[in-house]
């Protein structure tokens, strides 16, 4: 098991990303760094690949240590031999998979990764997956009609999958909170206008 | 027992020819170039690191050969014999630094000998060699005369001073020399006092140092060819140690029987085993079956192995991790460099967080195994800098956007950063249009203005959409991109 933000343990069956497990988010986002920066900040290598355009700085804010990730930003059509040899010495992989990895494909890198003991986060599609995690709402403070600054977001983020994660779990948090870290949201924060026509809900994450 | 290096003093020995420099010169100089090569070549065979210091003298540490050629004297002896047979006579001066060593090697002279201050100094039969033996630099130096500084100007003043020999300038406190004649005055204080200004610069030699193997038949089959690179390294690292260097890095090359090359660096820094380069060379042949170029296998085998060294640089040990720089662990090296050999060495980074006013420099990119630096200075105050939150999507190149107003209107930005109306809608791309429902900006950034090339001028907004997410964006030349994504 390794650890998670503890913001993000109550999304989290037994509270971590276990060893062995696929997490998959469908779209690449601050979420995704989130879910690494438990386990690196608390000394997992963690190996970025297929995301040429994941922002560190916000990953740091989180508590993703730059020490300790590798980048592979094109890993290109030879992408499931790097996330491979990348599971050898990393224990946590984020992946966006340029495209669907078919099945068999899947079932082979989920070979790899029990025997290495690693999570694999995928940032994209994995049907598979033991655990779906998602943004269903989200909204930035501290901007107005032409003046402030983009503070905080407050996300509401919806967790579901097999086994013991097959409860669905929804938690508002802070991604990130004004720290840059990551925070449960008091029910008081909470933005409880849905009612305007402008805010709805979406599903990408 | 290794001696100090900080209780003794150097040992440099100098070797002058006198028809290739000074005044006697007797060849022209392009032709005085080309035989010195040849000396320097001749003397690069007793010891490896030698410094030309001028066209026609050379100089380079002589305590490791004197030790080996059995005494200053017979070194020197042989260098003299060794440069006689290129057709050039030779002087050799050896003494406790590289001035005095120079201004002995002037000293000797079969013609018009002078007698070595000290008695027991001892002068060659021949007259060619001068040694001053340690700890007679300095009187042999008190002795000259100050009309042996390159500086005539200053030397001419310190005679009409009542200073006729270095020895006089010695005497004087250096404080005094320095106020009354400023560095140039410091810099000859030293040299009469026998401290040399600057240490030798040897650089070594630049011997082809590579090793390669050619397979005939063409061998279609990895394993030999590993097999191969493991006698390689062997023969690579004893050519590099008997001349006491090592590389920073060393290339493979591999050529195949139909000419396709493949070229990699790695990381040596004199750690790797024969064995780990031998590794190397087969991550570097899996990672060529892996991704084939254009889908194709290489046909015909390999034809060329080929070890170059690469940054050759003195053996003097090797530098662990600084303080603060996490320790790669054998087991992440391993996949990092594996991961190289697929893809290149350019492919697999490591993240340094830096300074910057613009959030895609805030962070630079280092390929594994390189030295991690941030490009831009963490420390630095950086005006401009967009506060609060960071974005977590930085696109490595801006998106084509456009903003517009409610009539649908193309917002746009005078020079002075007048906006030409509130901005209600964005397009990305060919995504959907989003509604924005707050915005802040424009924030003006002229960056590098004194510099044409990298002189930079826009207008930066912060927009939040319907969706829940924010943007960065920016007005370049009345063009609408977007840096960065918030979510």
């Amino acid at each position: 098991m390794l650890p998670a933000l503890p913001a993000l343990r109550d999304l989290l069956p037994r509270g971590g990303l276990a060893r062995g497990s696929v997490l998959a988010v469908p779209e690449f986002g601050l979420l995704c760094l989130a879910l690494a920066a438990g386990a690196s900040a608390a000394g997992a290598w963690c190996g970025i690949a297929g995301v040429p355009e994941a922002g560190l700085a916000a990953a740091v804010g989180t508590g993703l240590d730059v020490e300790r990730t590798l980048l592979v930003p094109d890993p290109g059509p030879a992408w499931p031999q790097v996330v491979a040899s990348l599971l050898d010495g990393c224990e946590l992989v984020l992946l966006r998979p340029p495209v669907t990895a078919p099945v068999l494909l899947r079932r082979r890198l989920e070979a790899v990764l029990r025997r290495a003991g690693g999570v694999l986060l995928v940032a994209g599609d994995w049907p598979g997956a033991q655990v779906h995690l998602r943004v269903i709402t989200q909204r930035w403070t501290g901007l107005g009609d032409g003046h402030g600054r983009v503070r905080a977001c407050c996300a509401e983020v919806t967790a579901d999958g097999r086994g013991e994660a097959s409860l669905t779990r929804t938690r508002w948090l802070w991604l990130p909170a004004e720290d840059g870290g990551v925070a449960v949201a008091d029910p008081v924060d909470i933005p409880v206008t849905r009612t305007p026509p402008g805010l709805r809900a979406v599903s990408a994450g | 027992m290794r001696p100090n290096a900080d209780s003794e003093p150097q040992r440099i020995m100098v070797v002058r020819c006198p028809p290739l420099c000074g005044p006697d010169a007797s060849l022209a100089e392009p032709q005085a170039a080309r035989l010195f090569e040849r000396v320097i070549g001749a003397v690069t065979g007793f010891c490896p690191s030698v410094e030309a210091t001028e066209l026609g003298v050379c100089a380079f540490g002589a305590r490791g050969p004197a030790r080996y050629f059995g005494g200053e004297g017979v070194l020197a002896s042989k260098i003299i014999a060794a440069v006689a047979e290129l057709g050039v006579e030779s002087r050799v001066g050896v003494a406790d630094g590289l001035f005095a060593a120079l201004l002995a090697a002037r000293r000797a002279d079969p013609v018009d000998p002078v007698d070595p201050v000290d008695p027991a100094g001892p002068a060659d039969s021949a007259g060619a060699i001068l040694v001053i033996p340690p700890g007679g630099t300095a009187g042999f130096l008190a002795a000259q005369p100050v009309s042996v500084l390159a500086d005539q100007d200053l030397a001419g003043l310190l005679k009409r001073l009542g200073l006729g020999t270095l020895g006089d300038l010695a005497a004087l406190p250096a404080s005094d020399v320095a106020s009354r004649f400023g560095d140039a005055g410091e810099a000859v204080h030293r040299l009469a006092r026998g401290l040399d200004l600057r240490p030798l610069a040897a650089h070594p030699p630049a011997h082809d140092l590579s090793v390669a193997r050619e397979f005939d038949p063409p061998e279609p089959l990895a394993e030999p060819v590993v097999f191969a690179a493991k006698t390689l390294a062997e023969q690579l690292h004893a050519g590099l140690a008997a001349r006491g260097l090592t590389c920073v890095r060393v290339q493979v090359r591999v050529t195949w029987a139909d000419g396709e090359e493949s070229s990699r660096l790695w990381r040596h820094d004199g750690l790797l085993t024969a064995g780990g380069v031998a590794d190397r060379v087969r991550w570097q042949l899996d990672g060529r079956r892996a991704a084939p170029p254009d889908g194709q296998h290489a046909q015909g085998g390999i034809g060329m192995l080929r070890l170059v060294p690469d940054q050759v640089v003195r053996a003097t040990g090797h530098q662990l991790a600084l303080w603060g720089e996490a320790v790669v662990s054998d087991r992440v090296a391993r996949a990092a460099m594996r991961v190289q050999a697929m893809l290149g060495h350019e492919a697999v980074l490591r993240p340094v967080t830096g300074g910057g006013r613009n959030v895609s420099e805030q962070v630079s990119h280092v390929p594994f195994g390189e030295k991690r630096e941030p490009r831009l200075a963490v420390g630095a105050p950086w005006p401009g800098r967009i506060a609060g939150a960071a974005p977590g999507v930085v696109y490595p190149a801006a998106r084509e956007a456009e903003v517009t107003d409610d009539a649908g209107r193309l917002v746009t930005v005078t020079g002075r950063c007048v906006l030409s109306a509130a901005p209600a809608r964005l397009v990305i791309g060919r995504e959907p249009p989003r509604r924005i429902t707050a915005w802040a900006g424009p924030w003006p950034l002229s960056e590098r203005w004194w510099d044409a090339a990298a002189a930079r001028r826009r207008a930066r907004f912060q927009l939040a959409t319907d969706d829940g997410r924010a943007w960065l964006a920016v007005v370049r030349d009345s063009r609408w991109l977007i840096e960065a994504g918030y979510w």
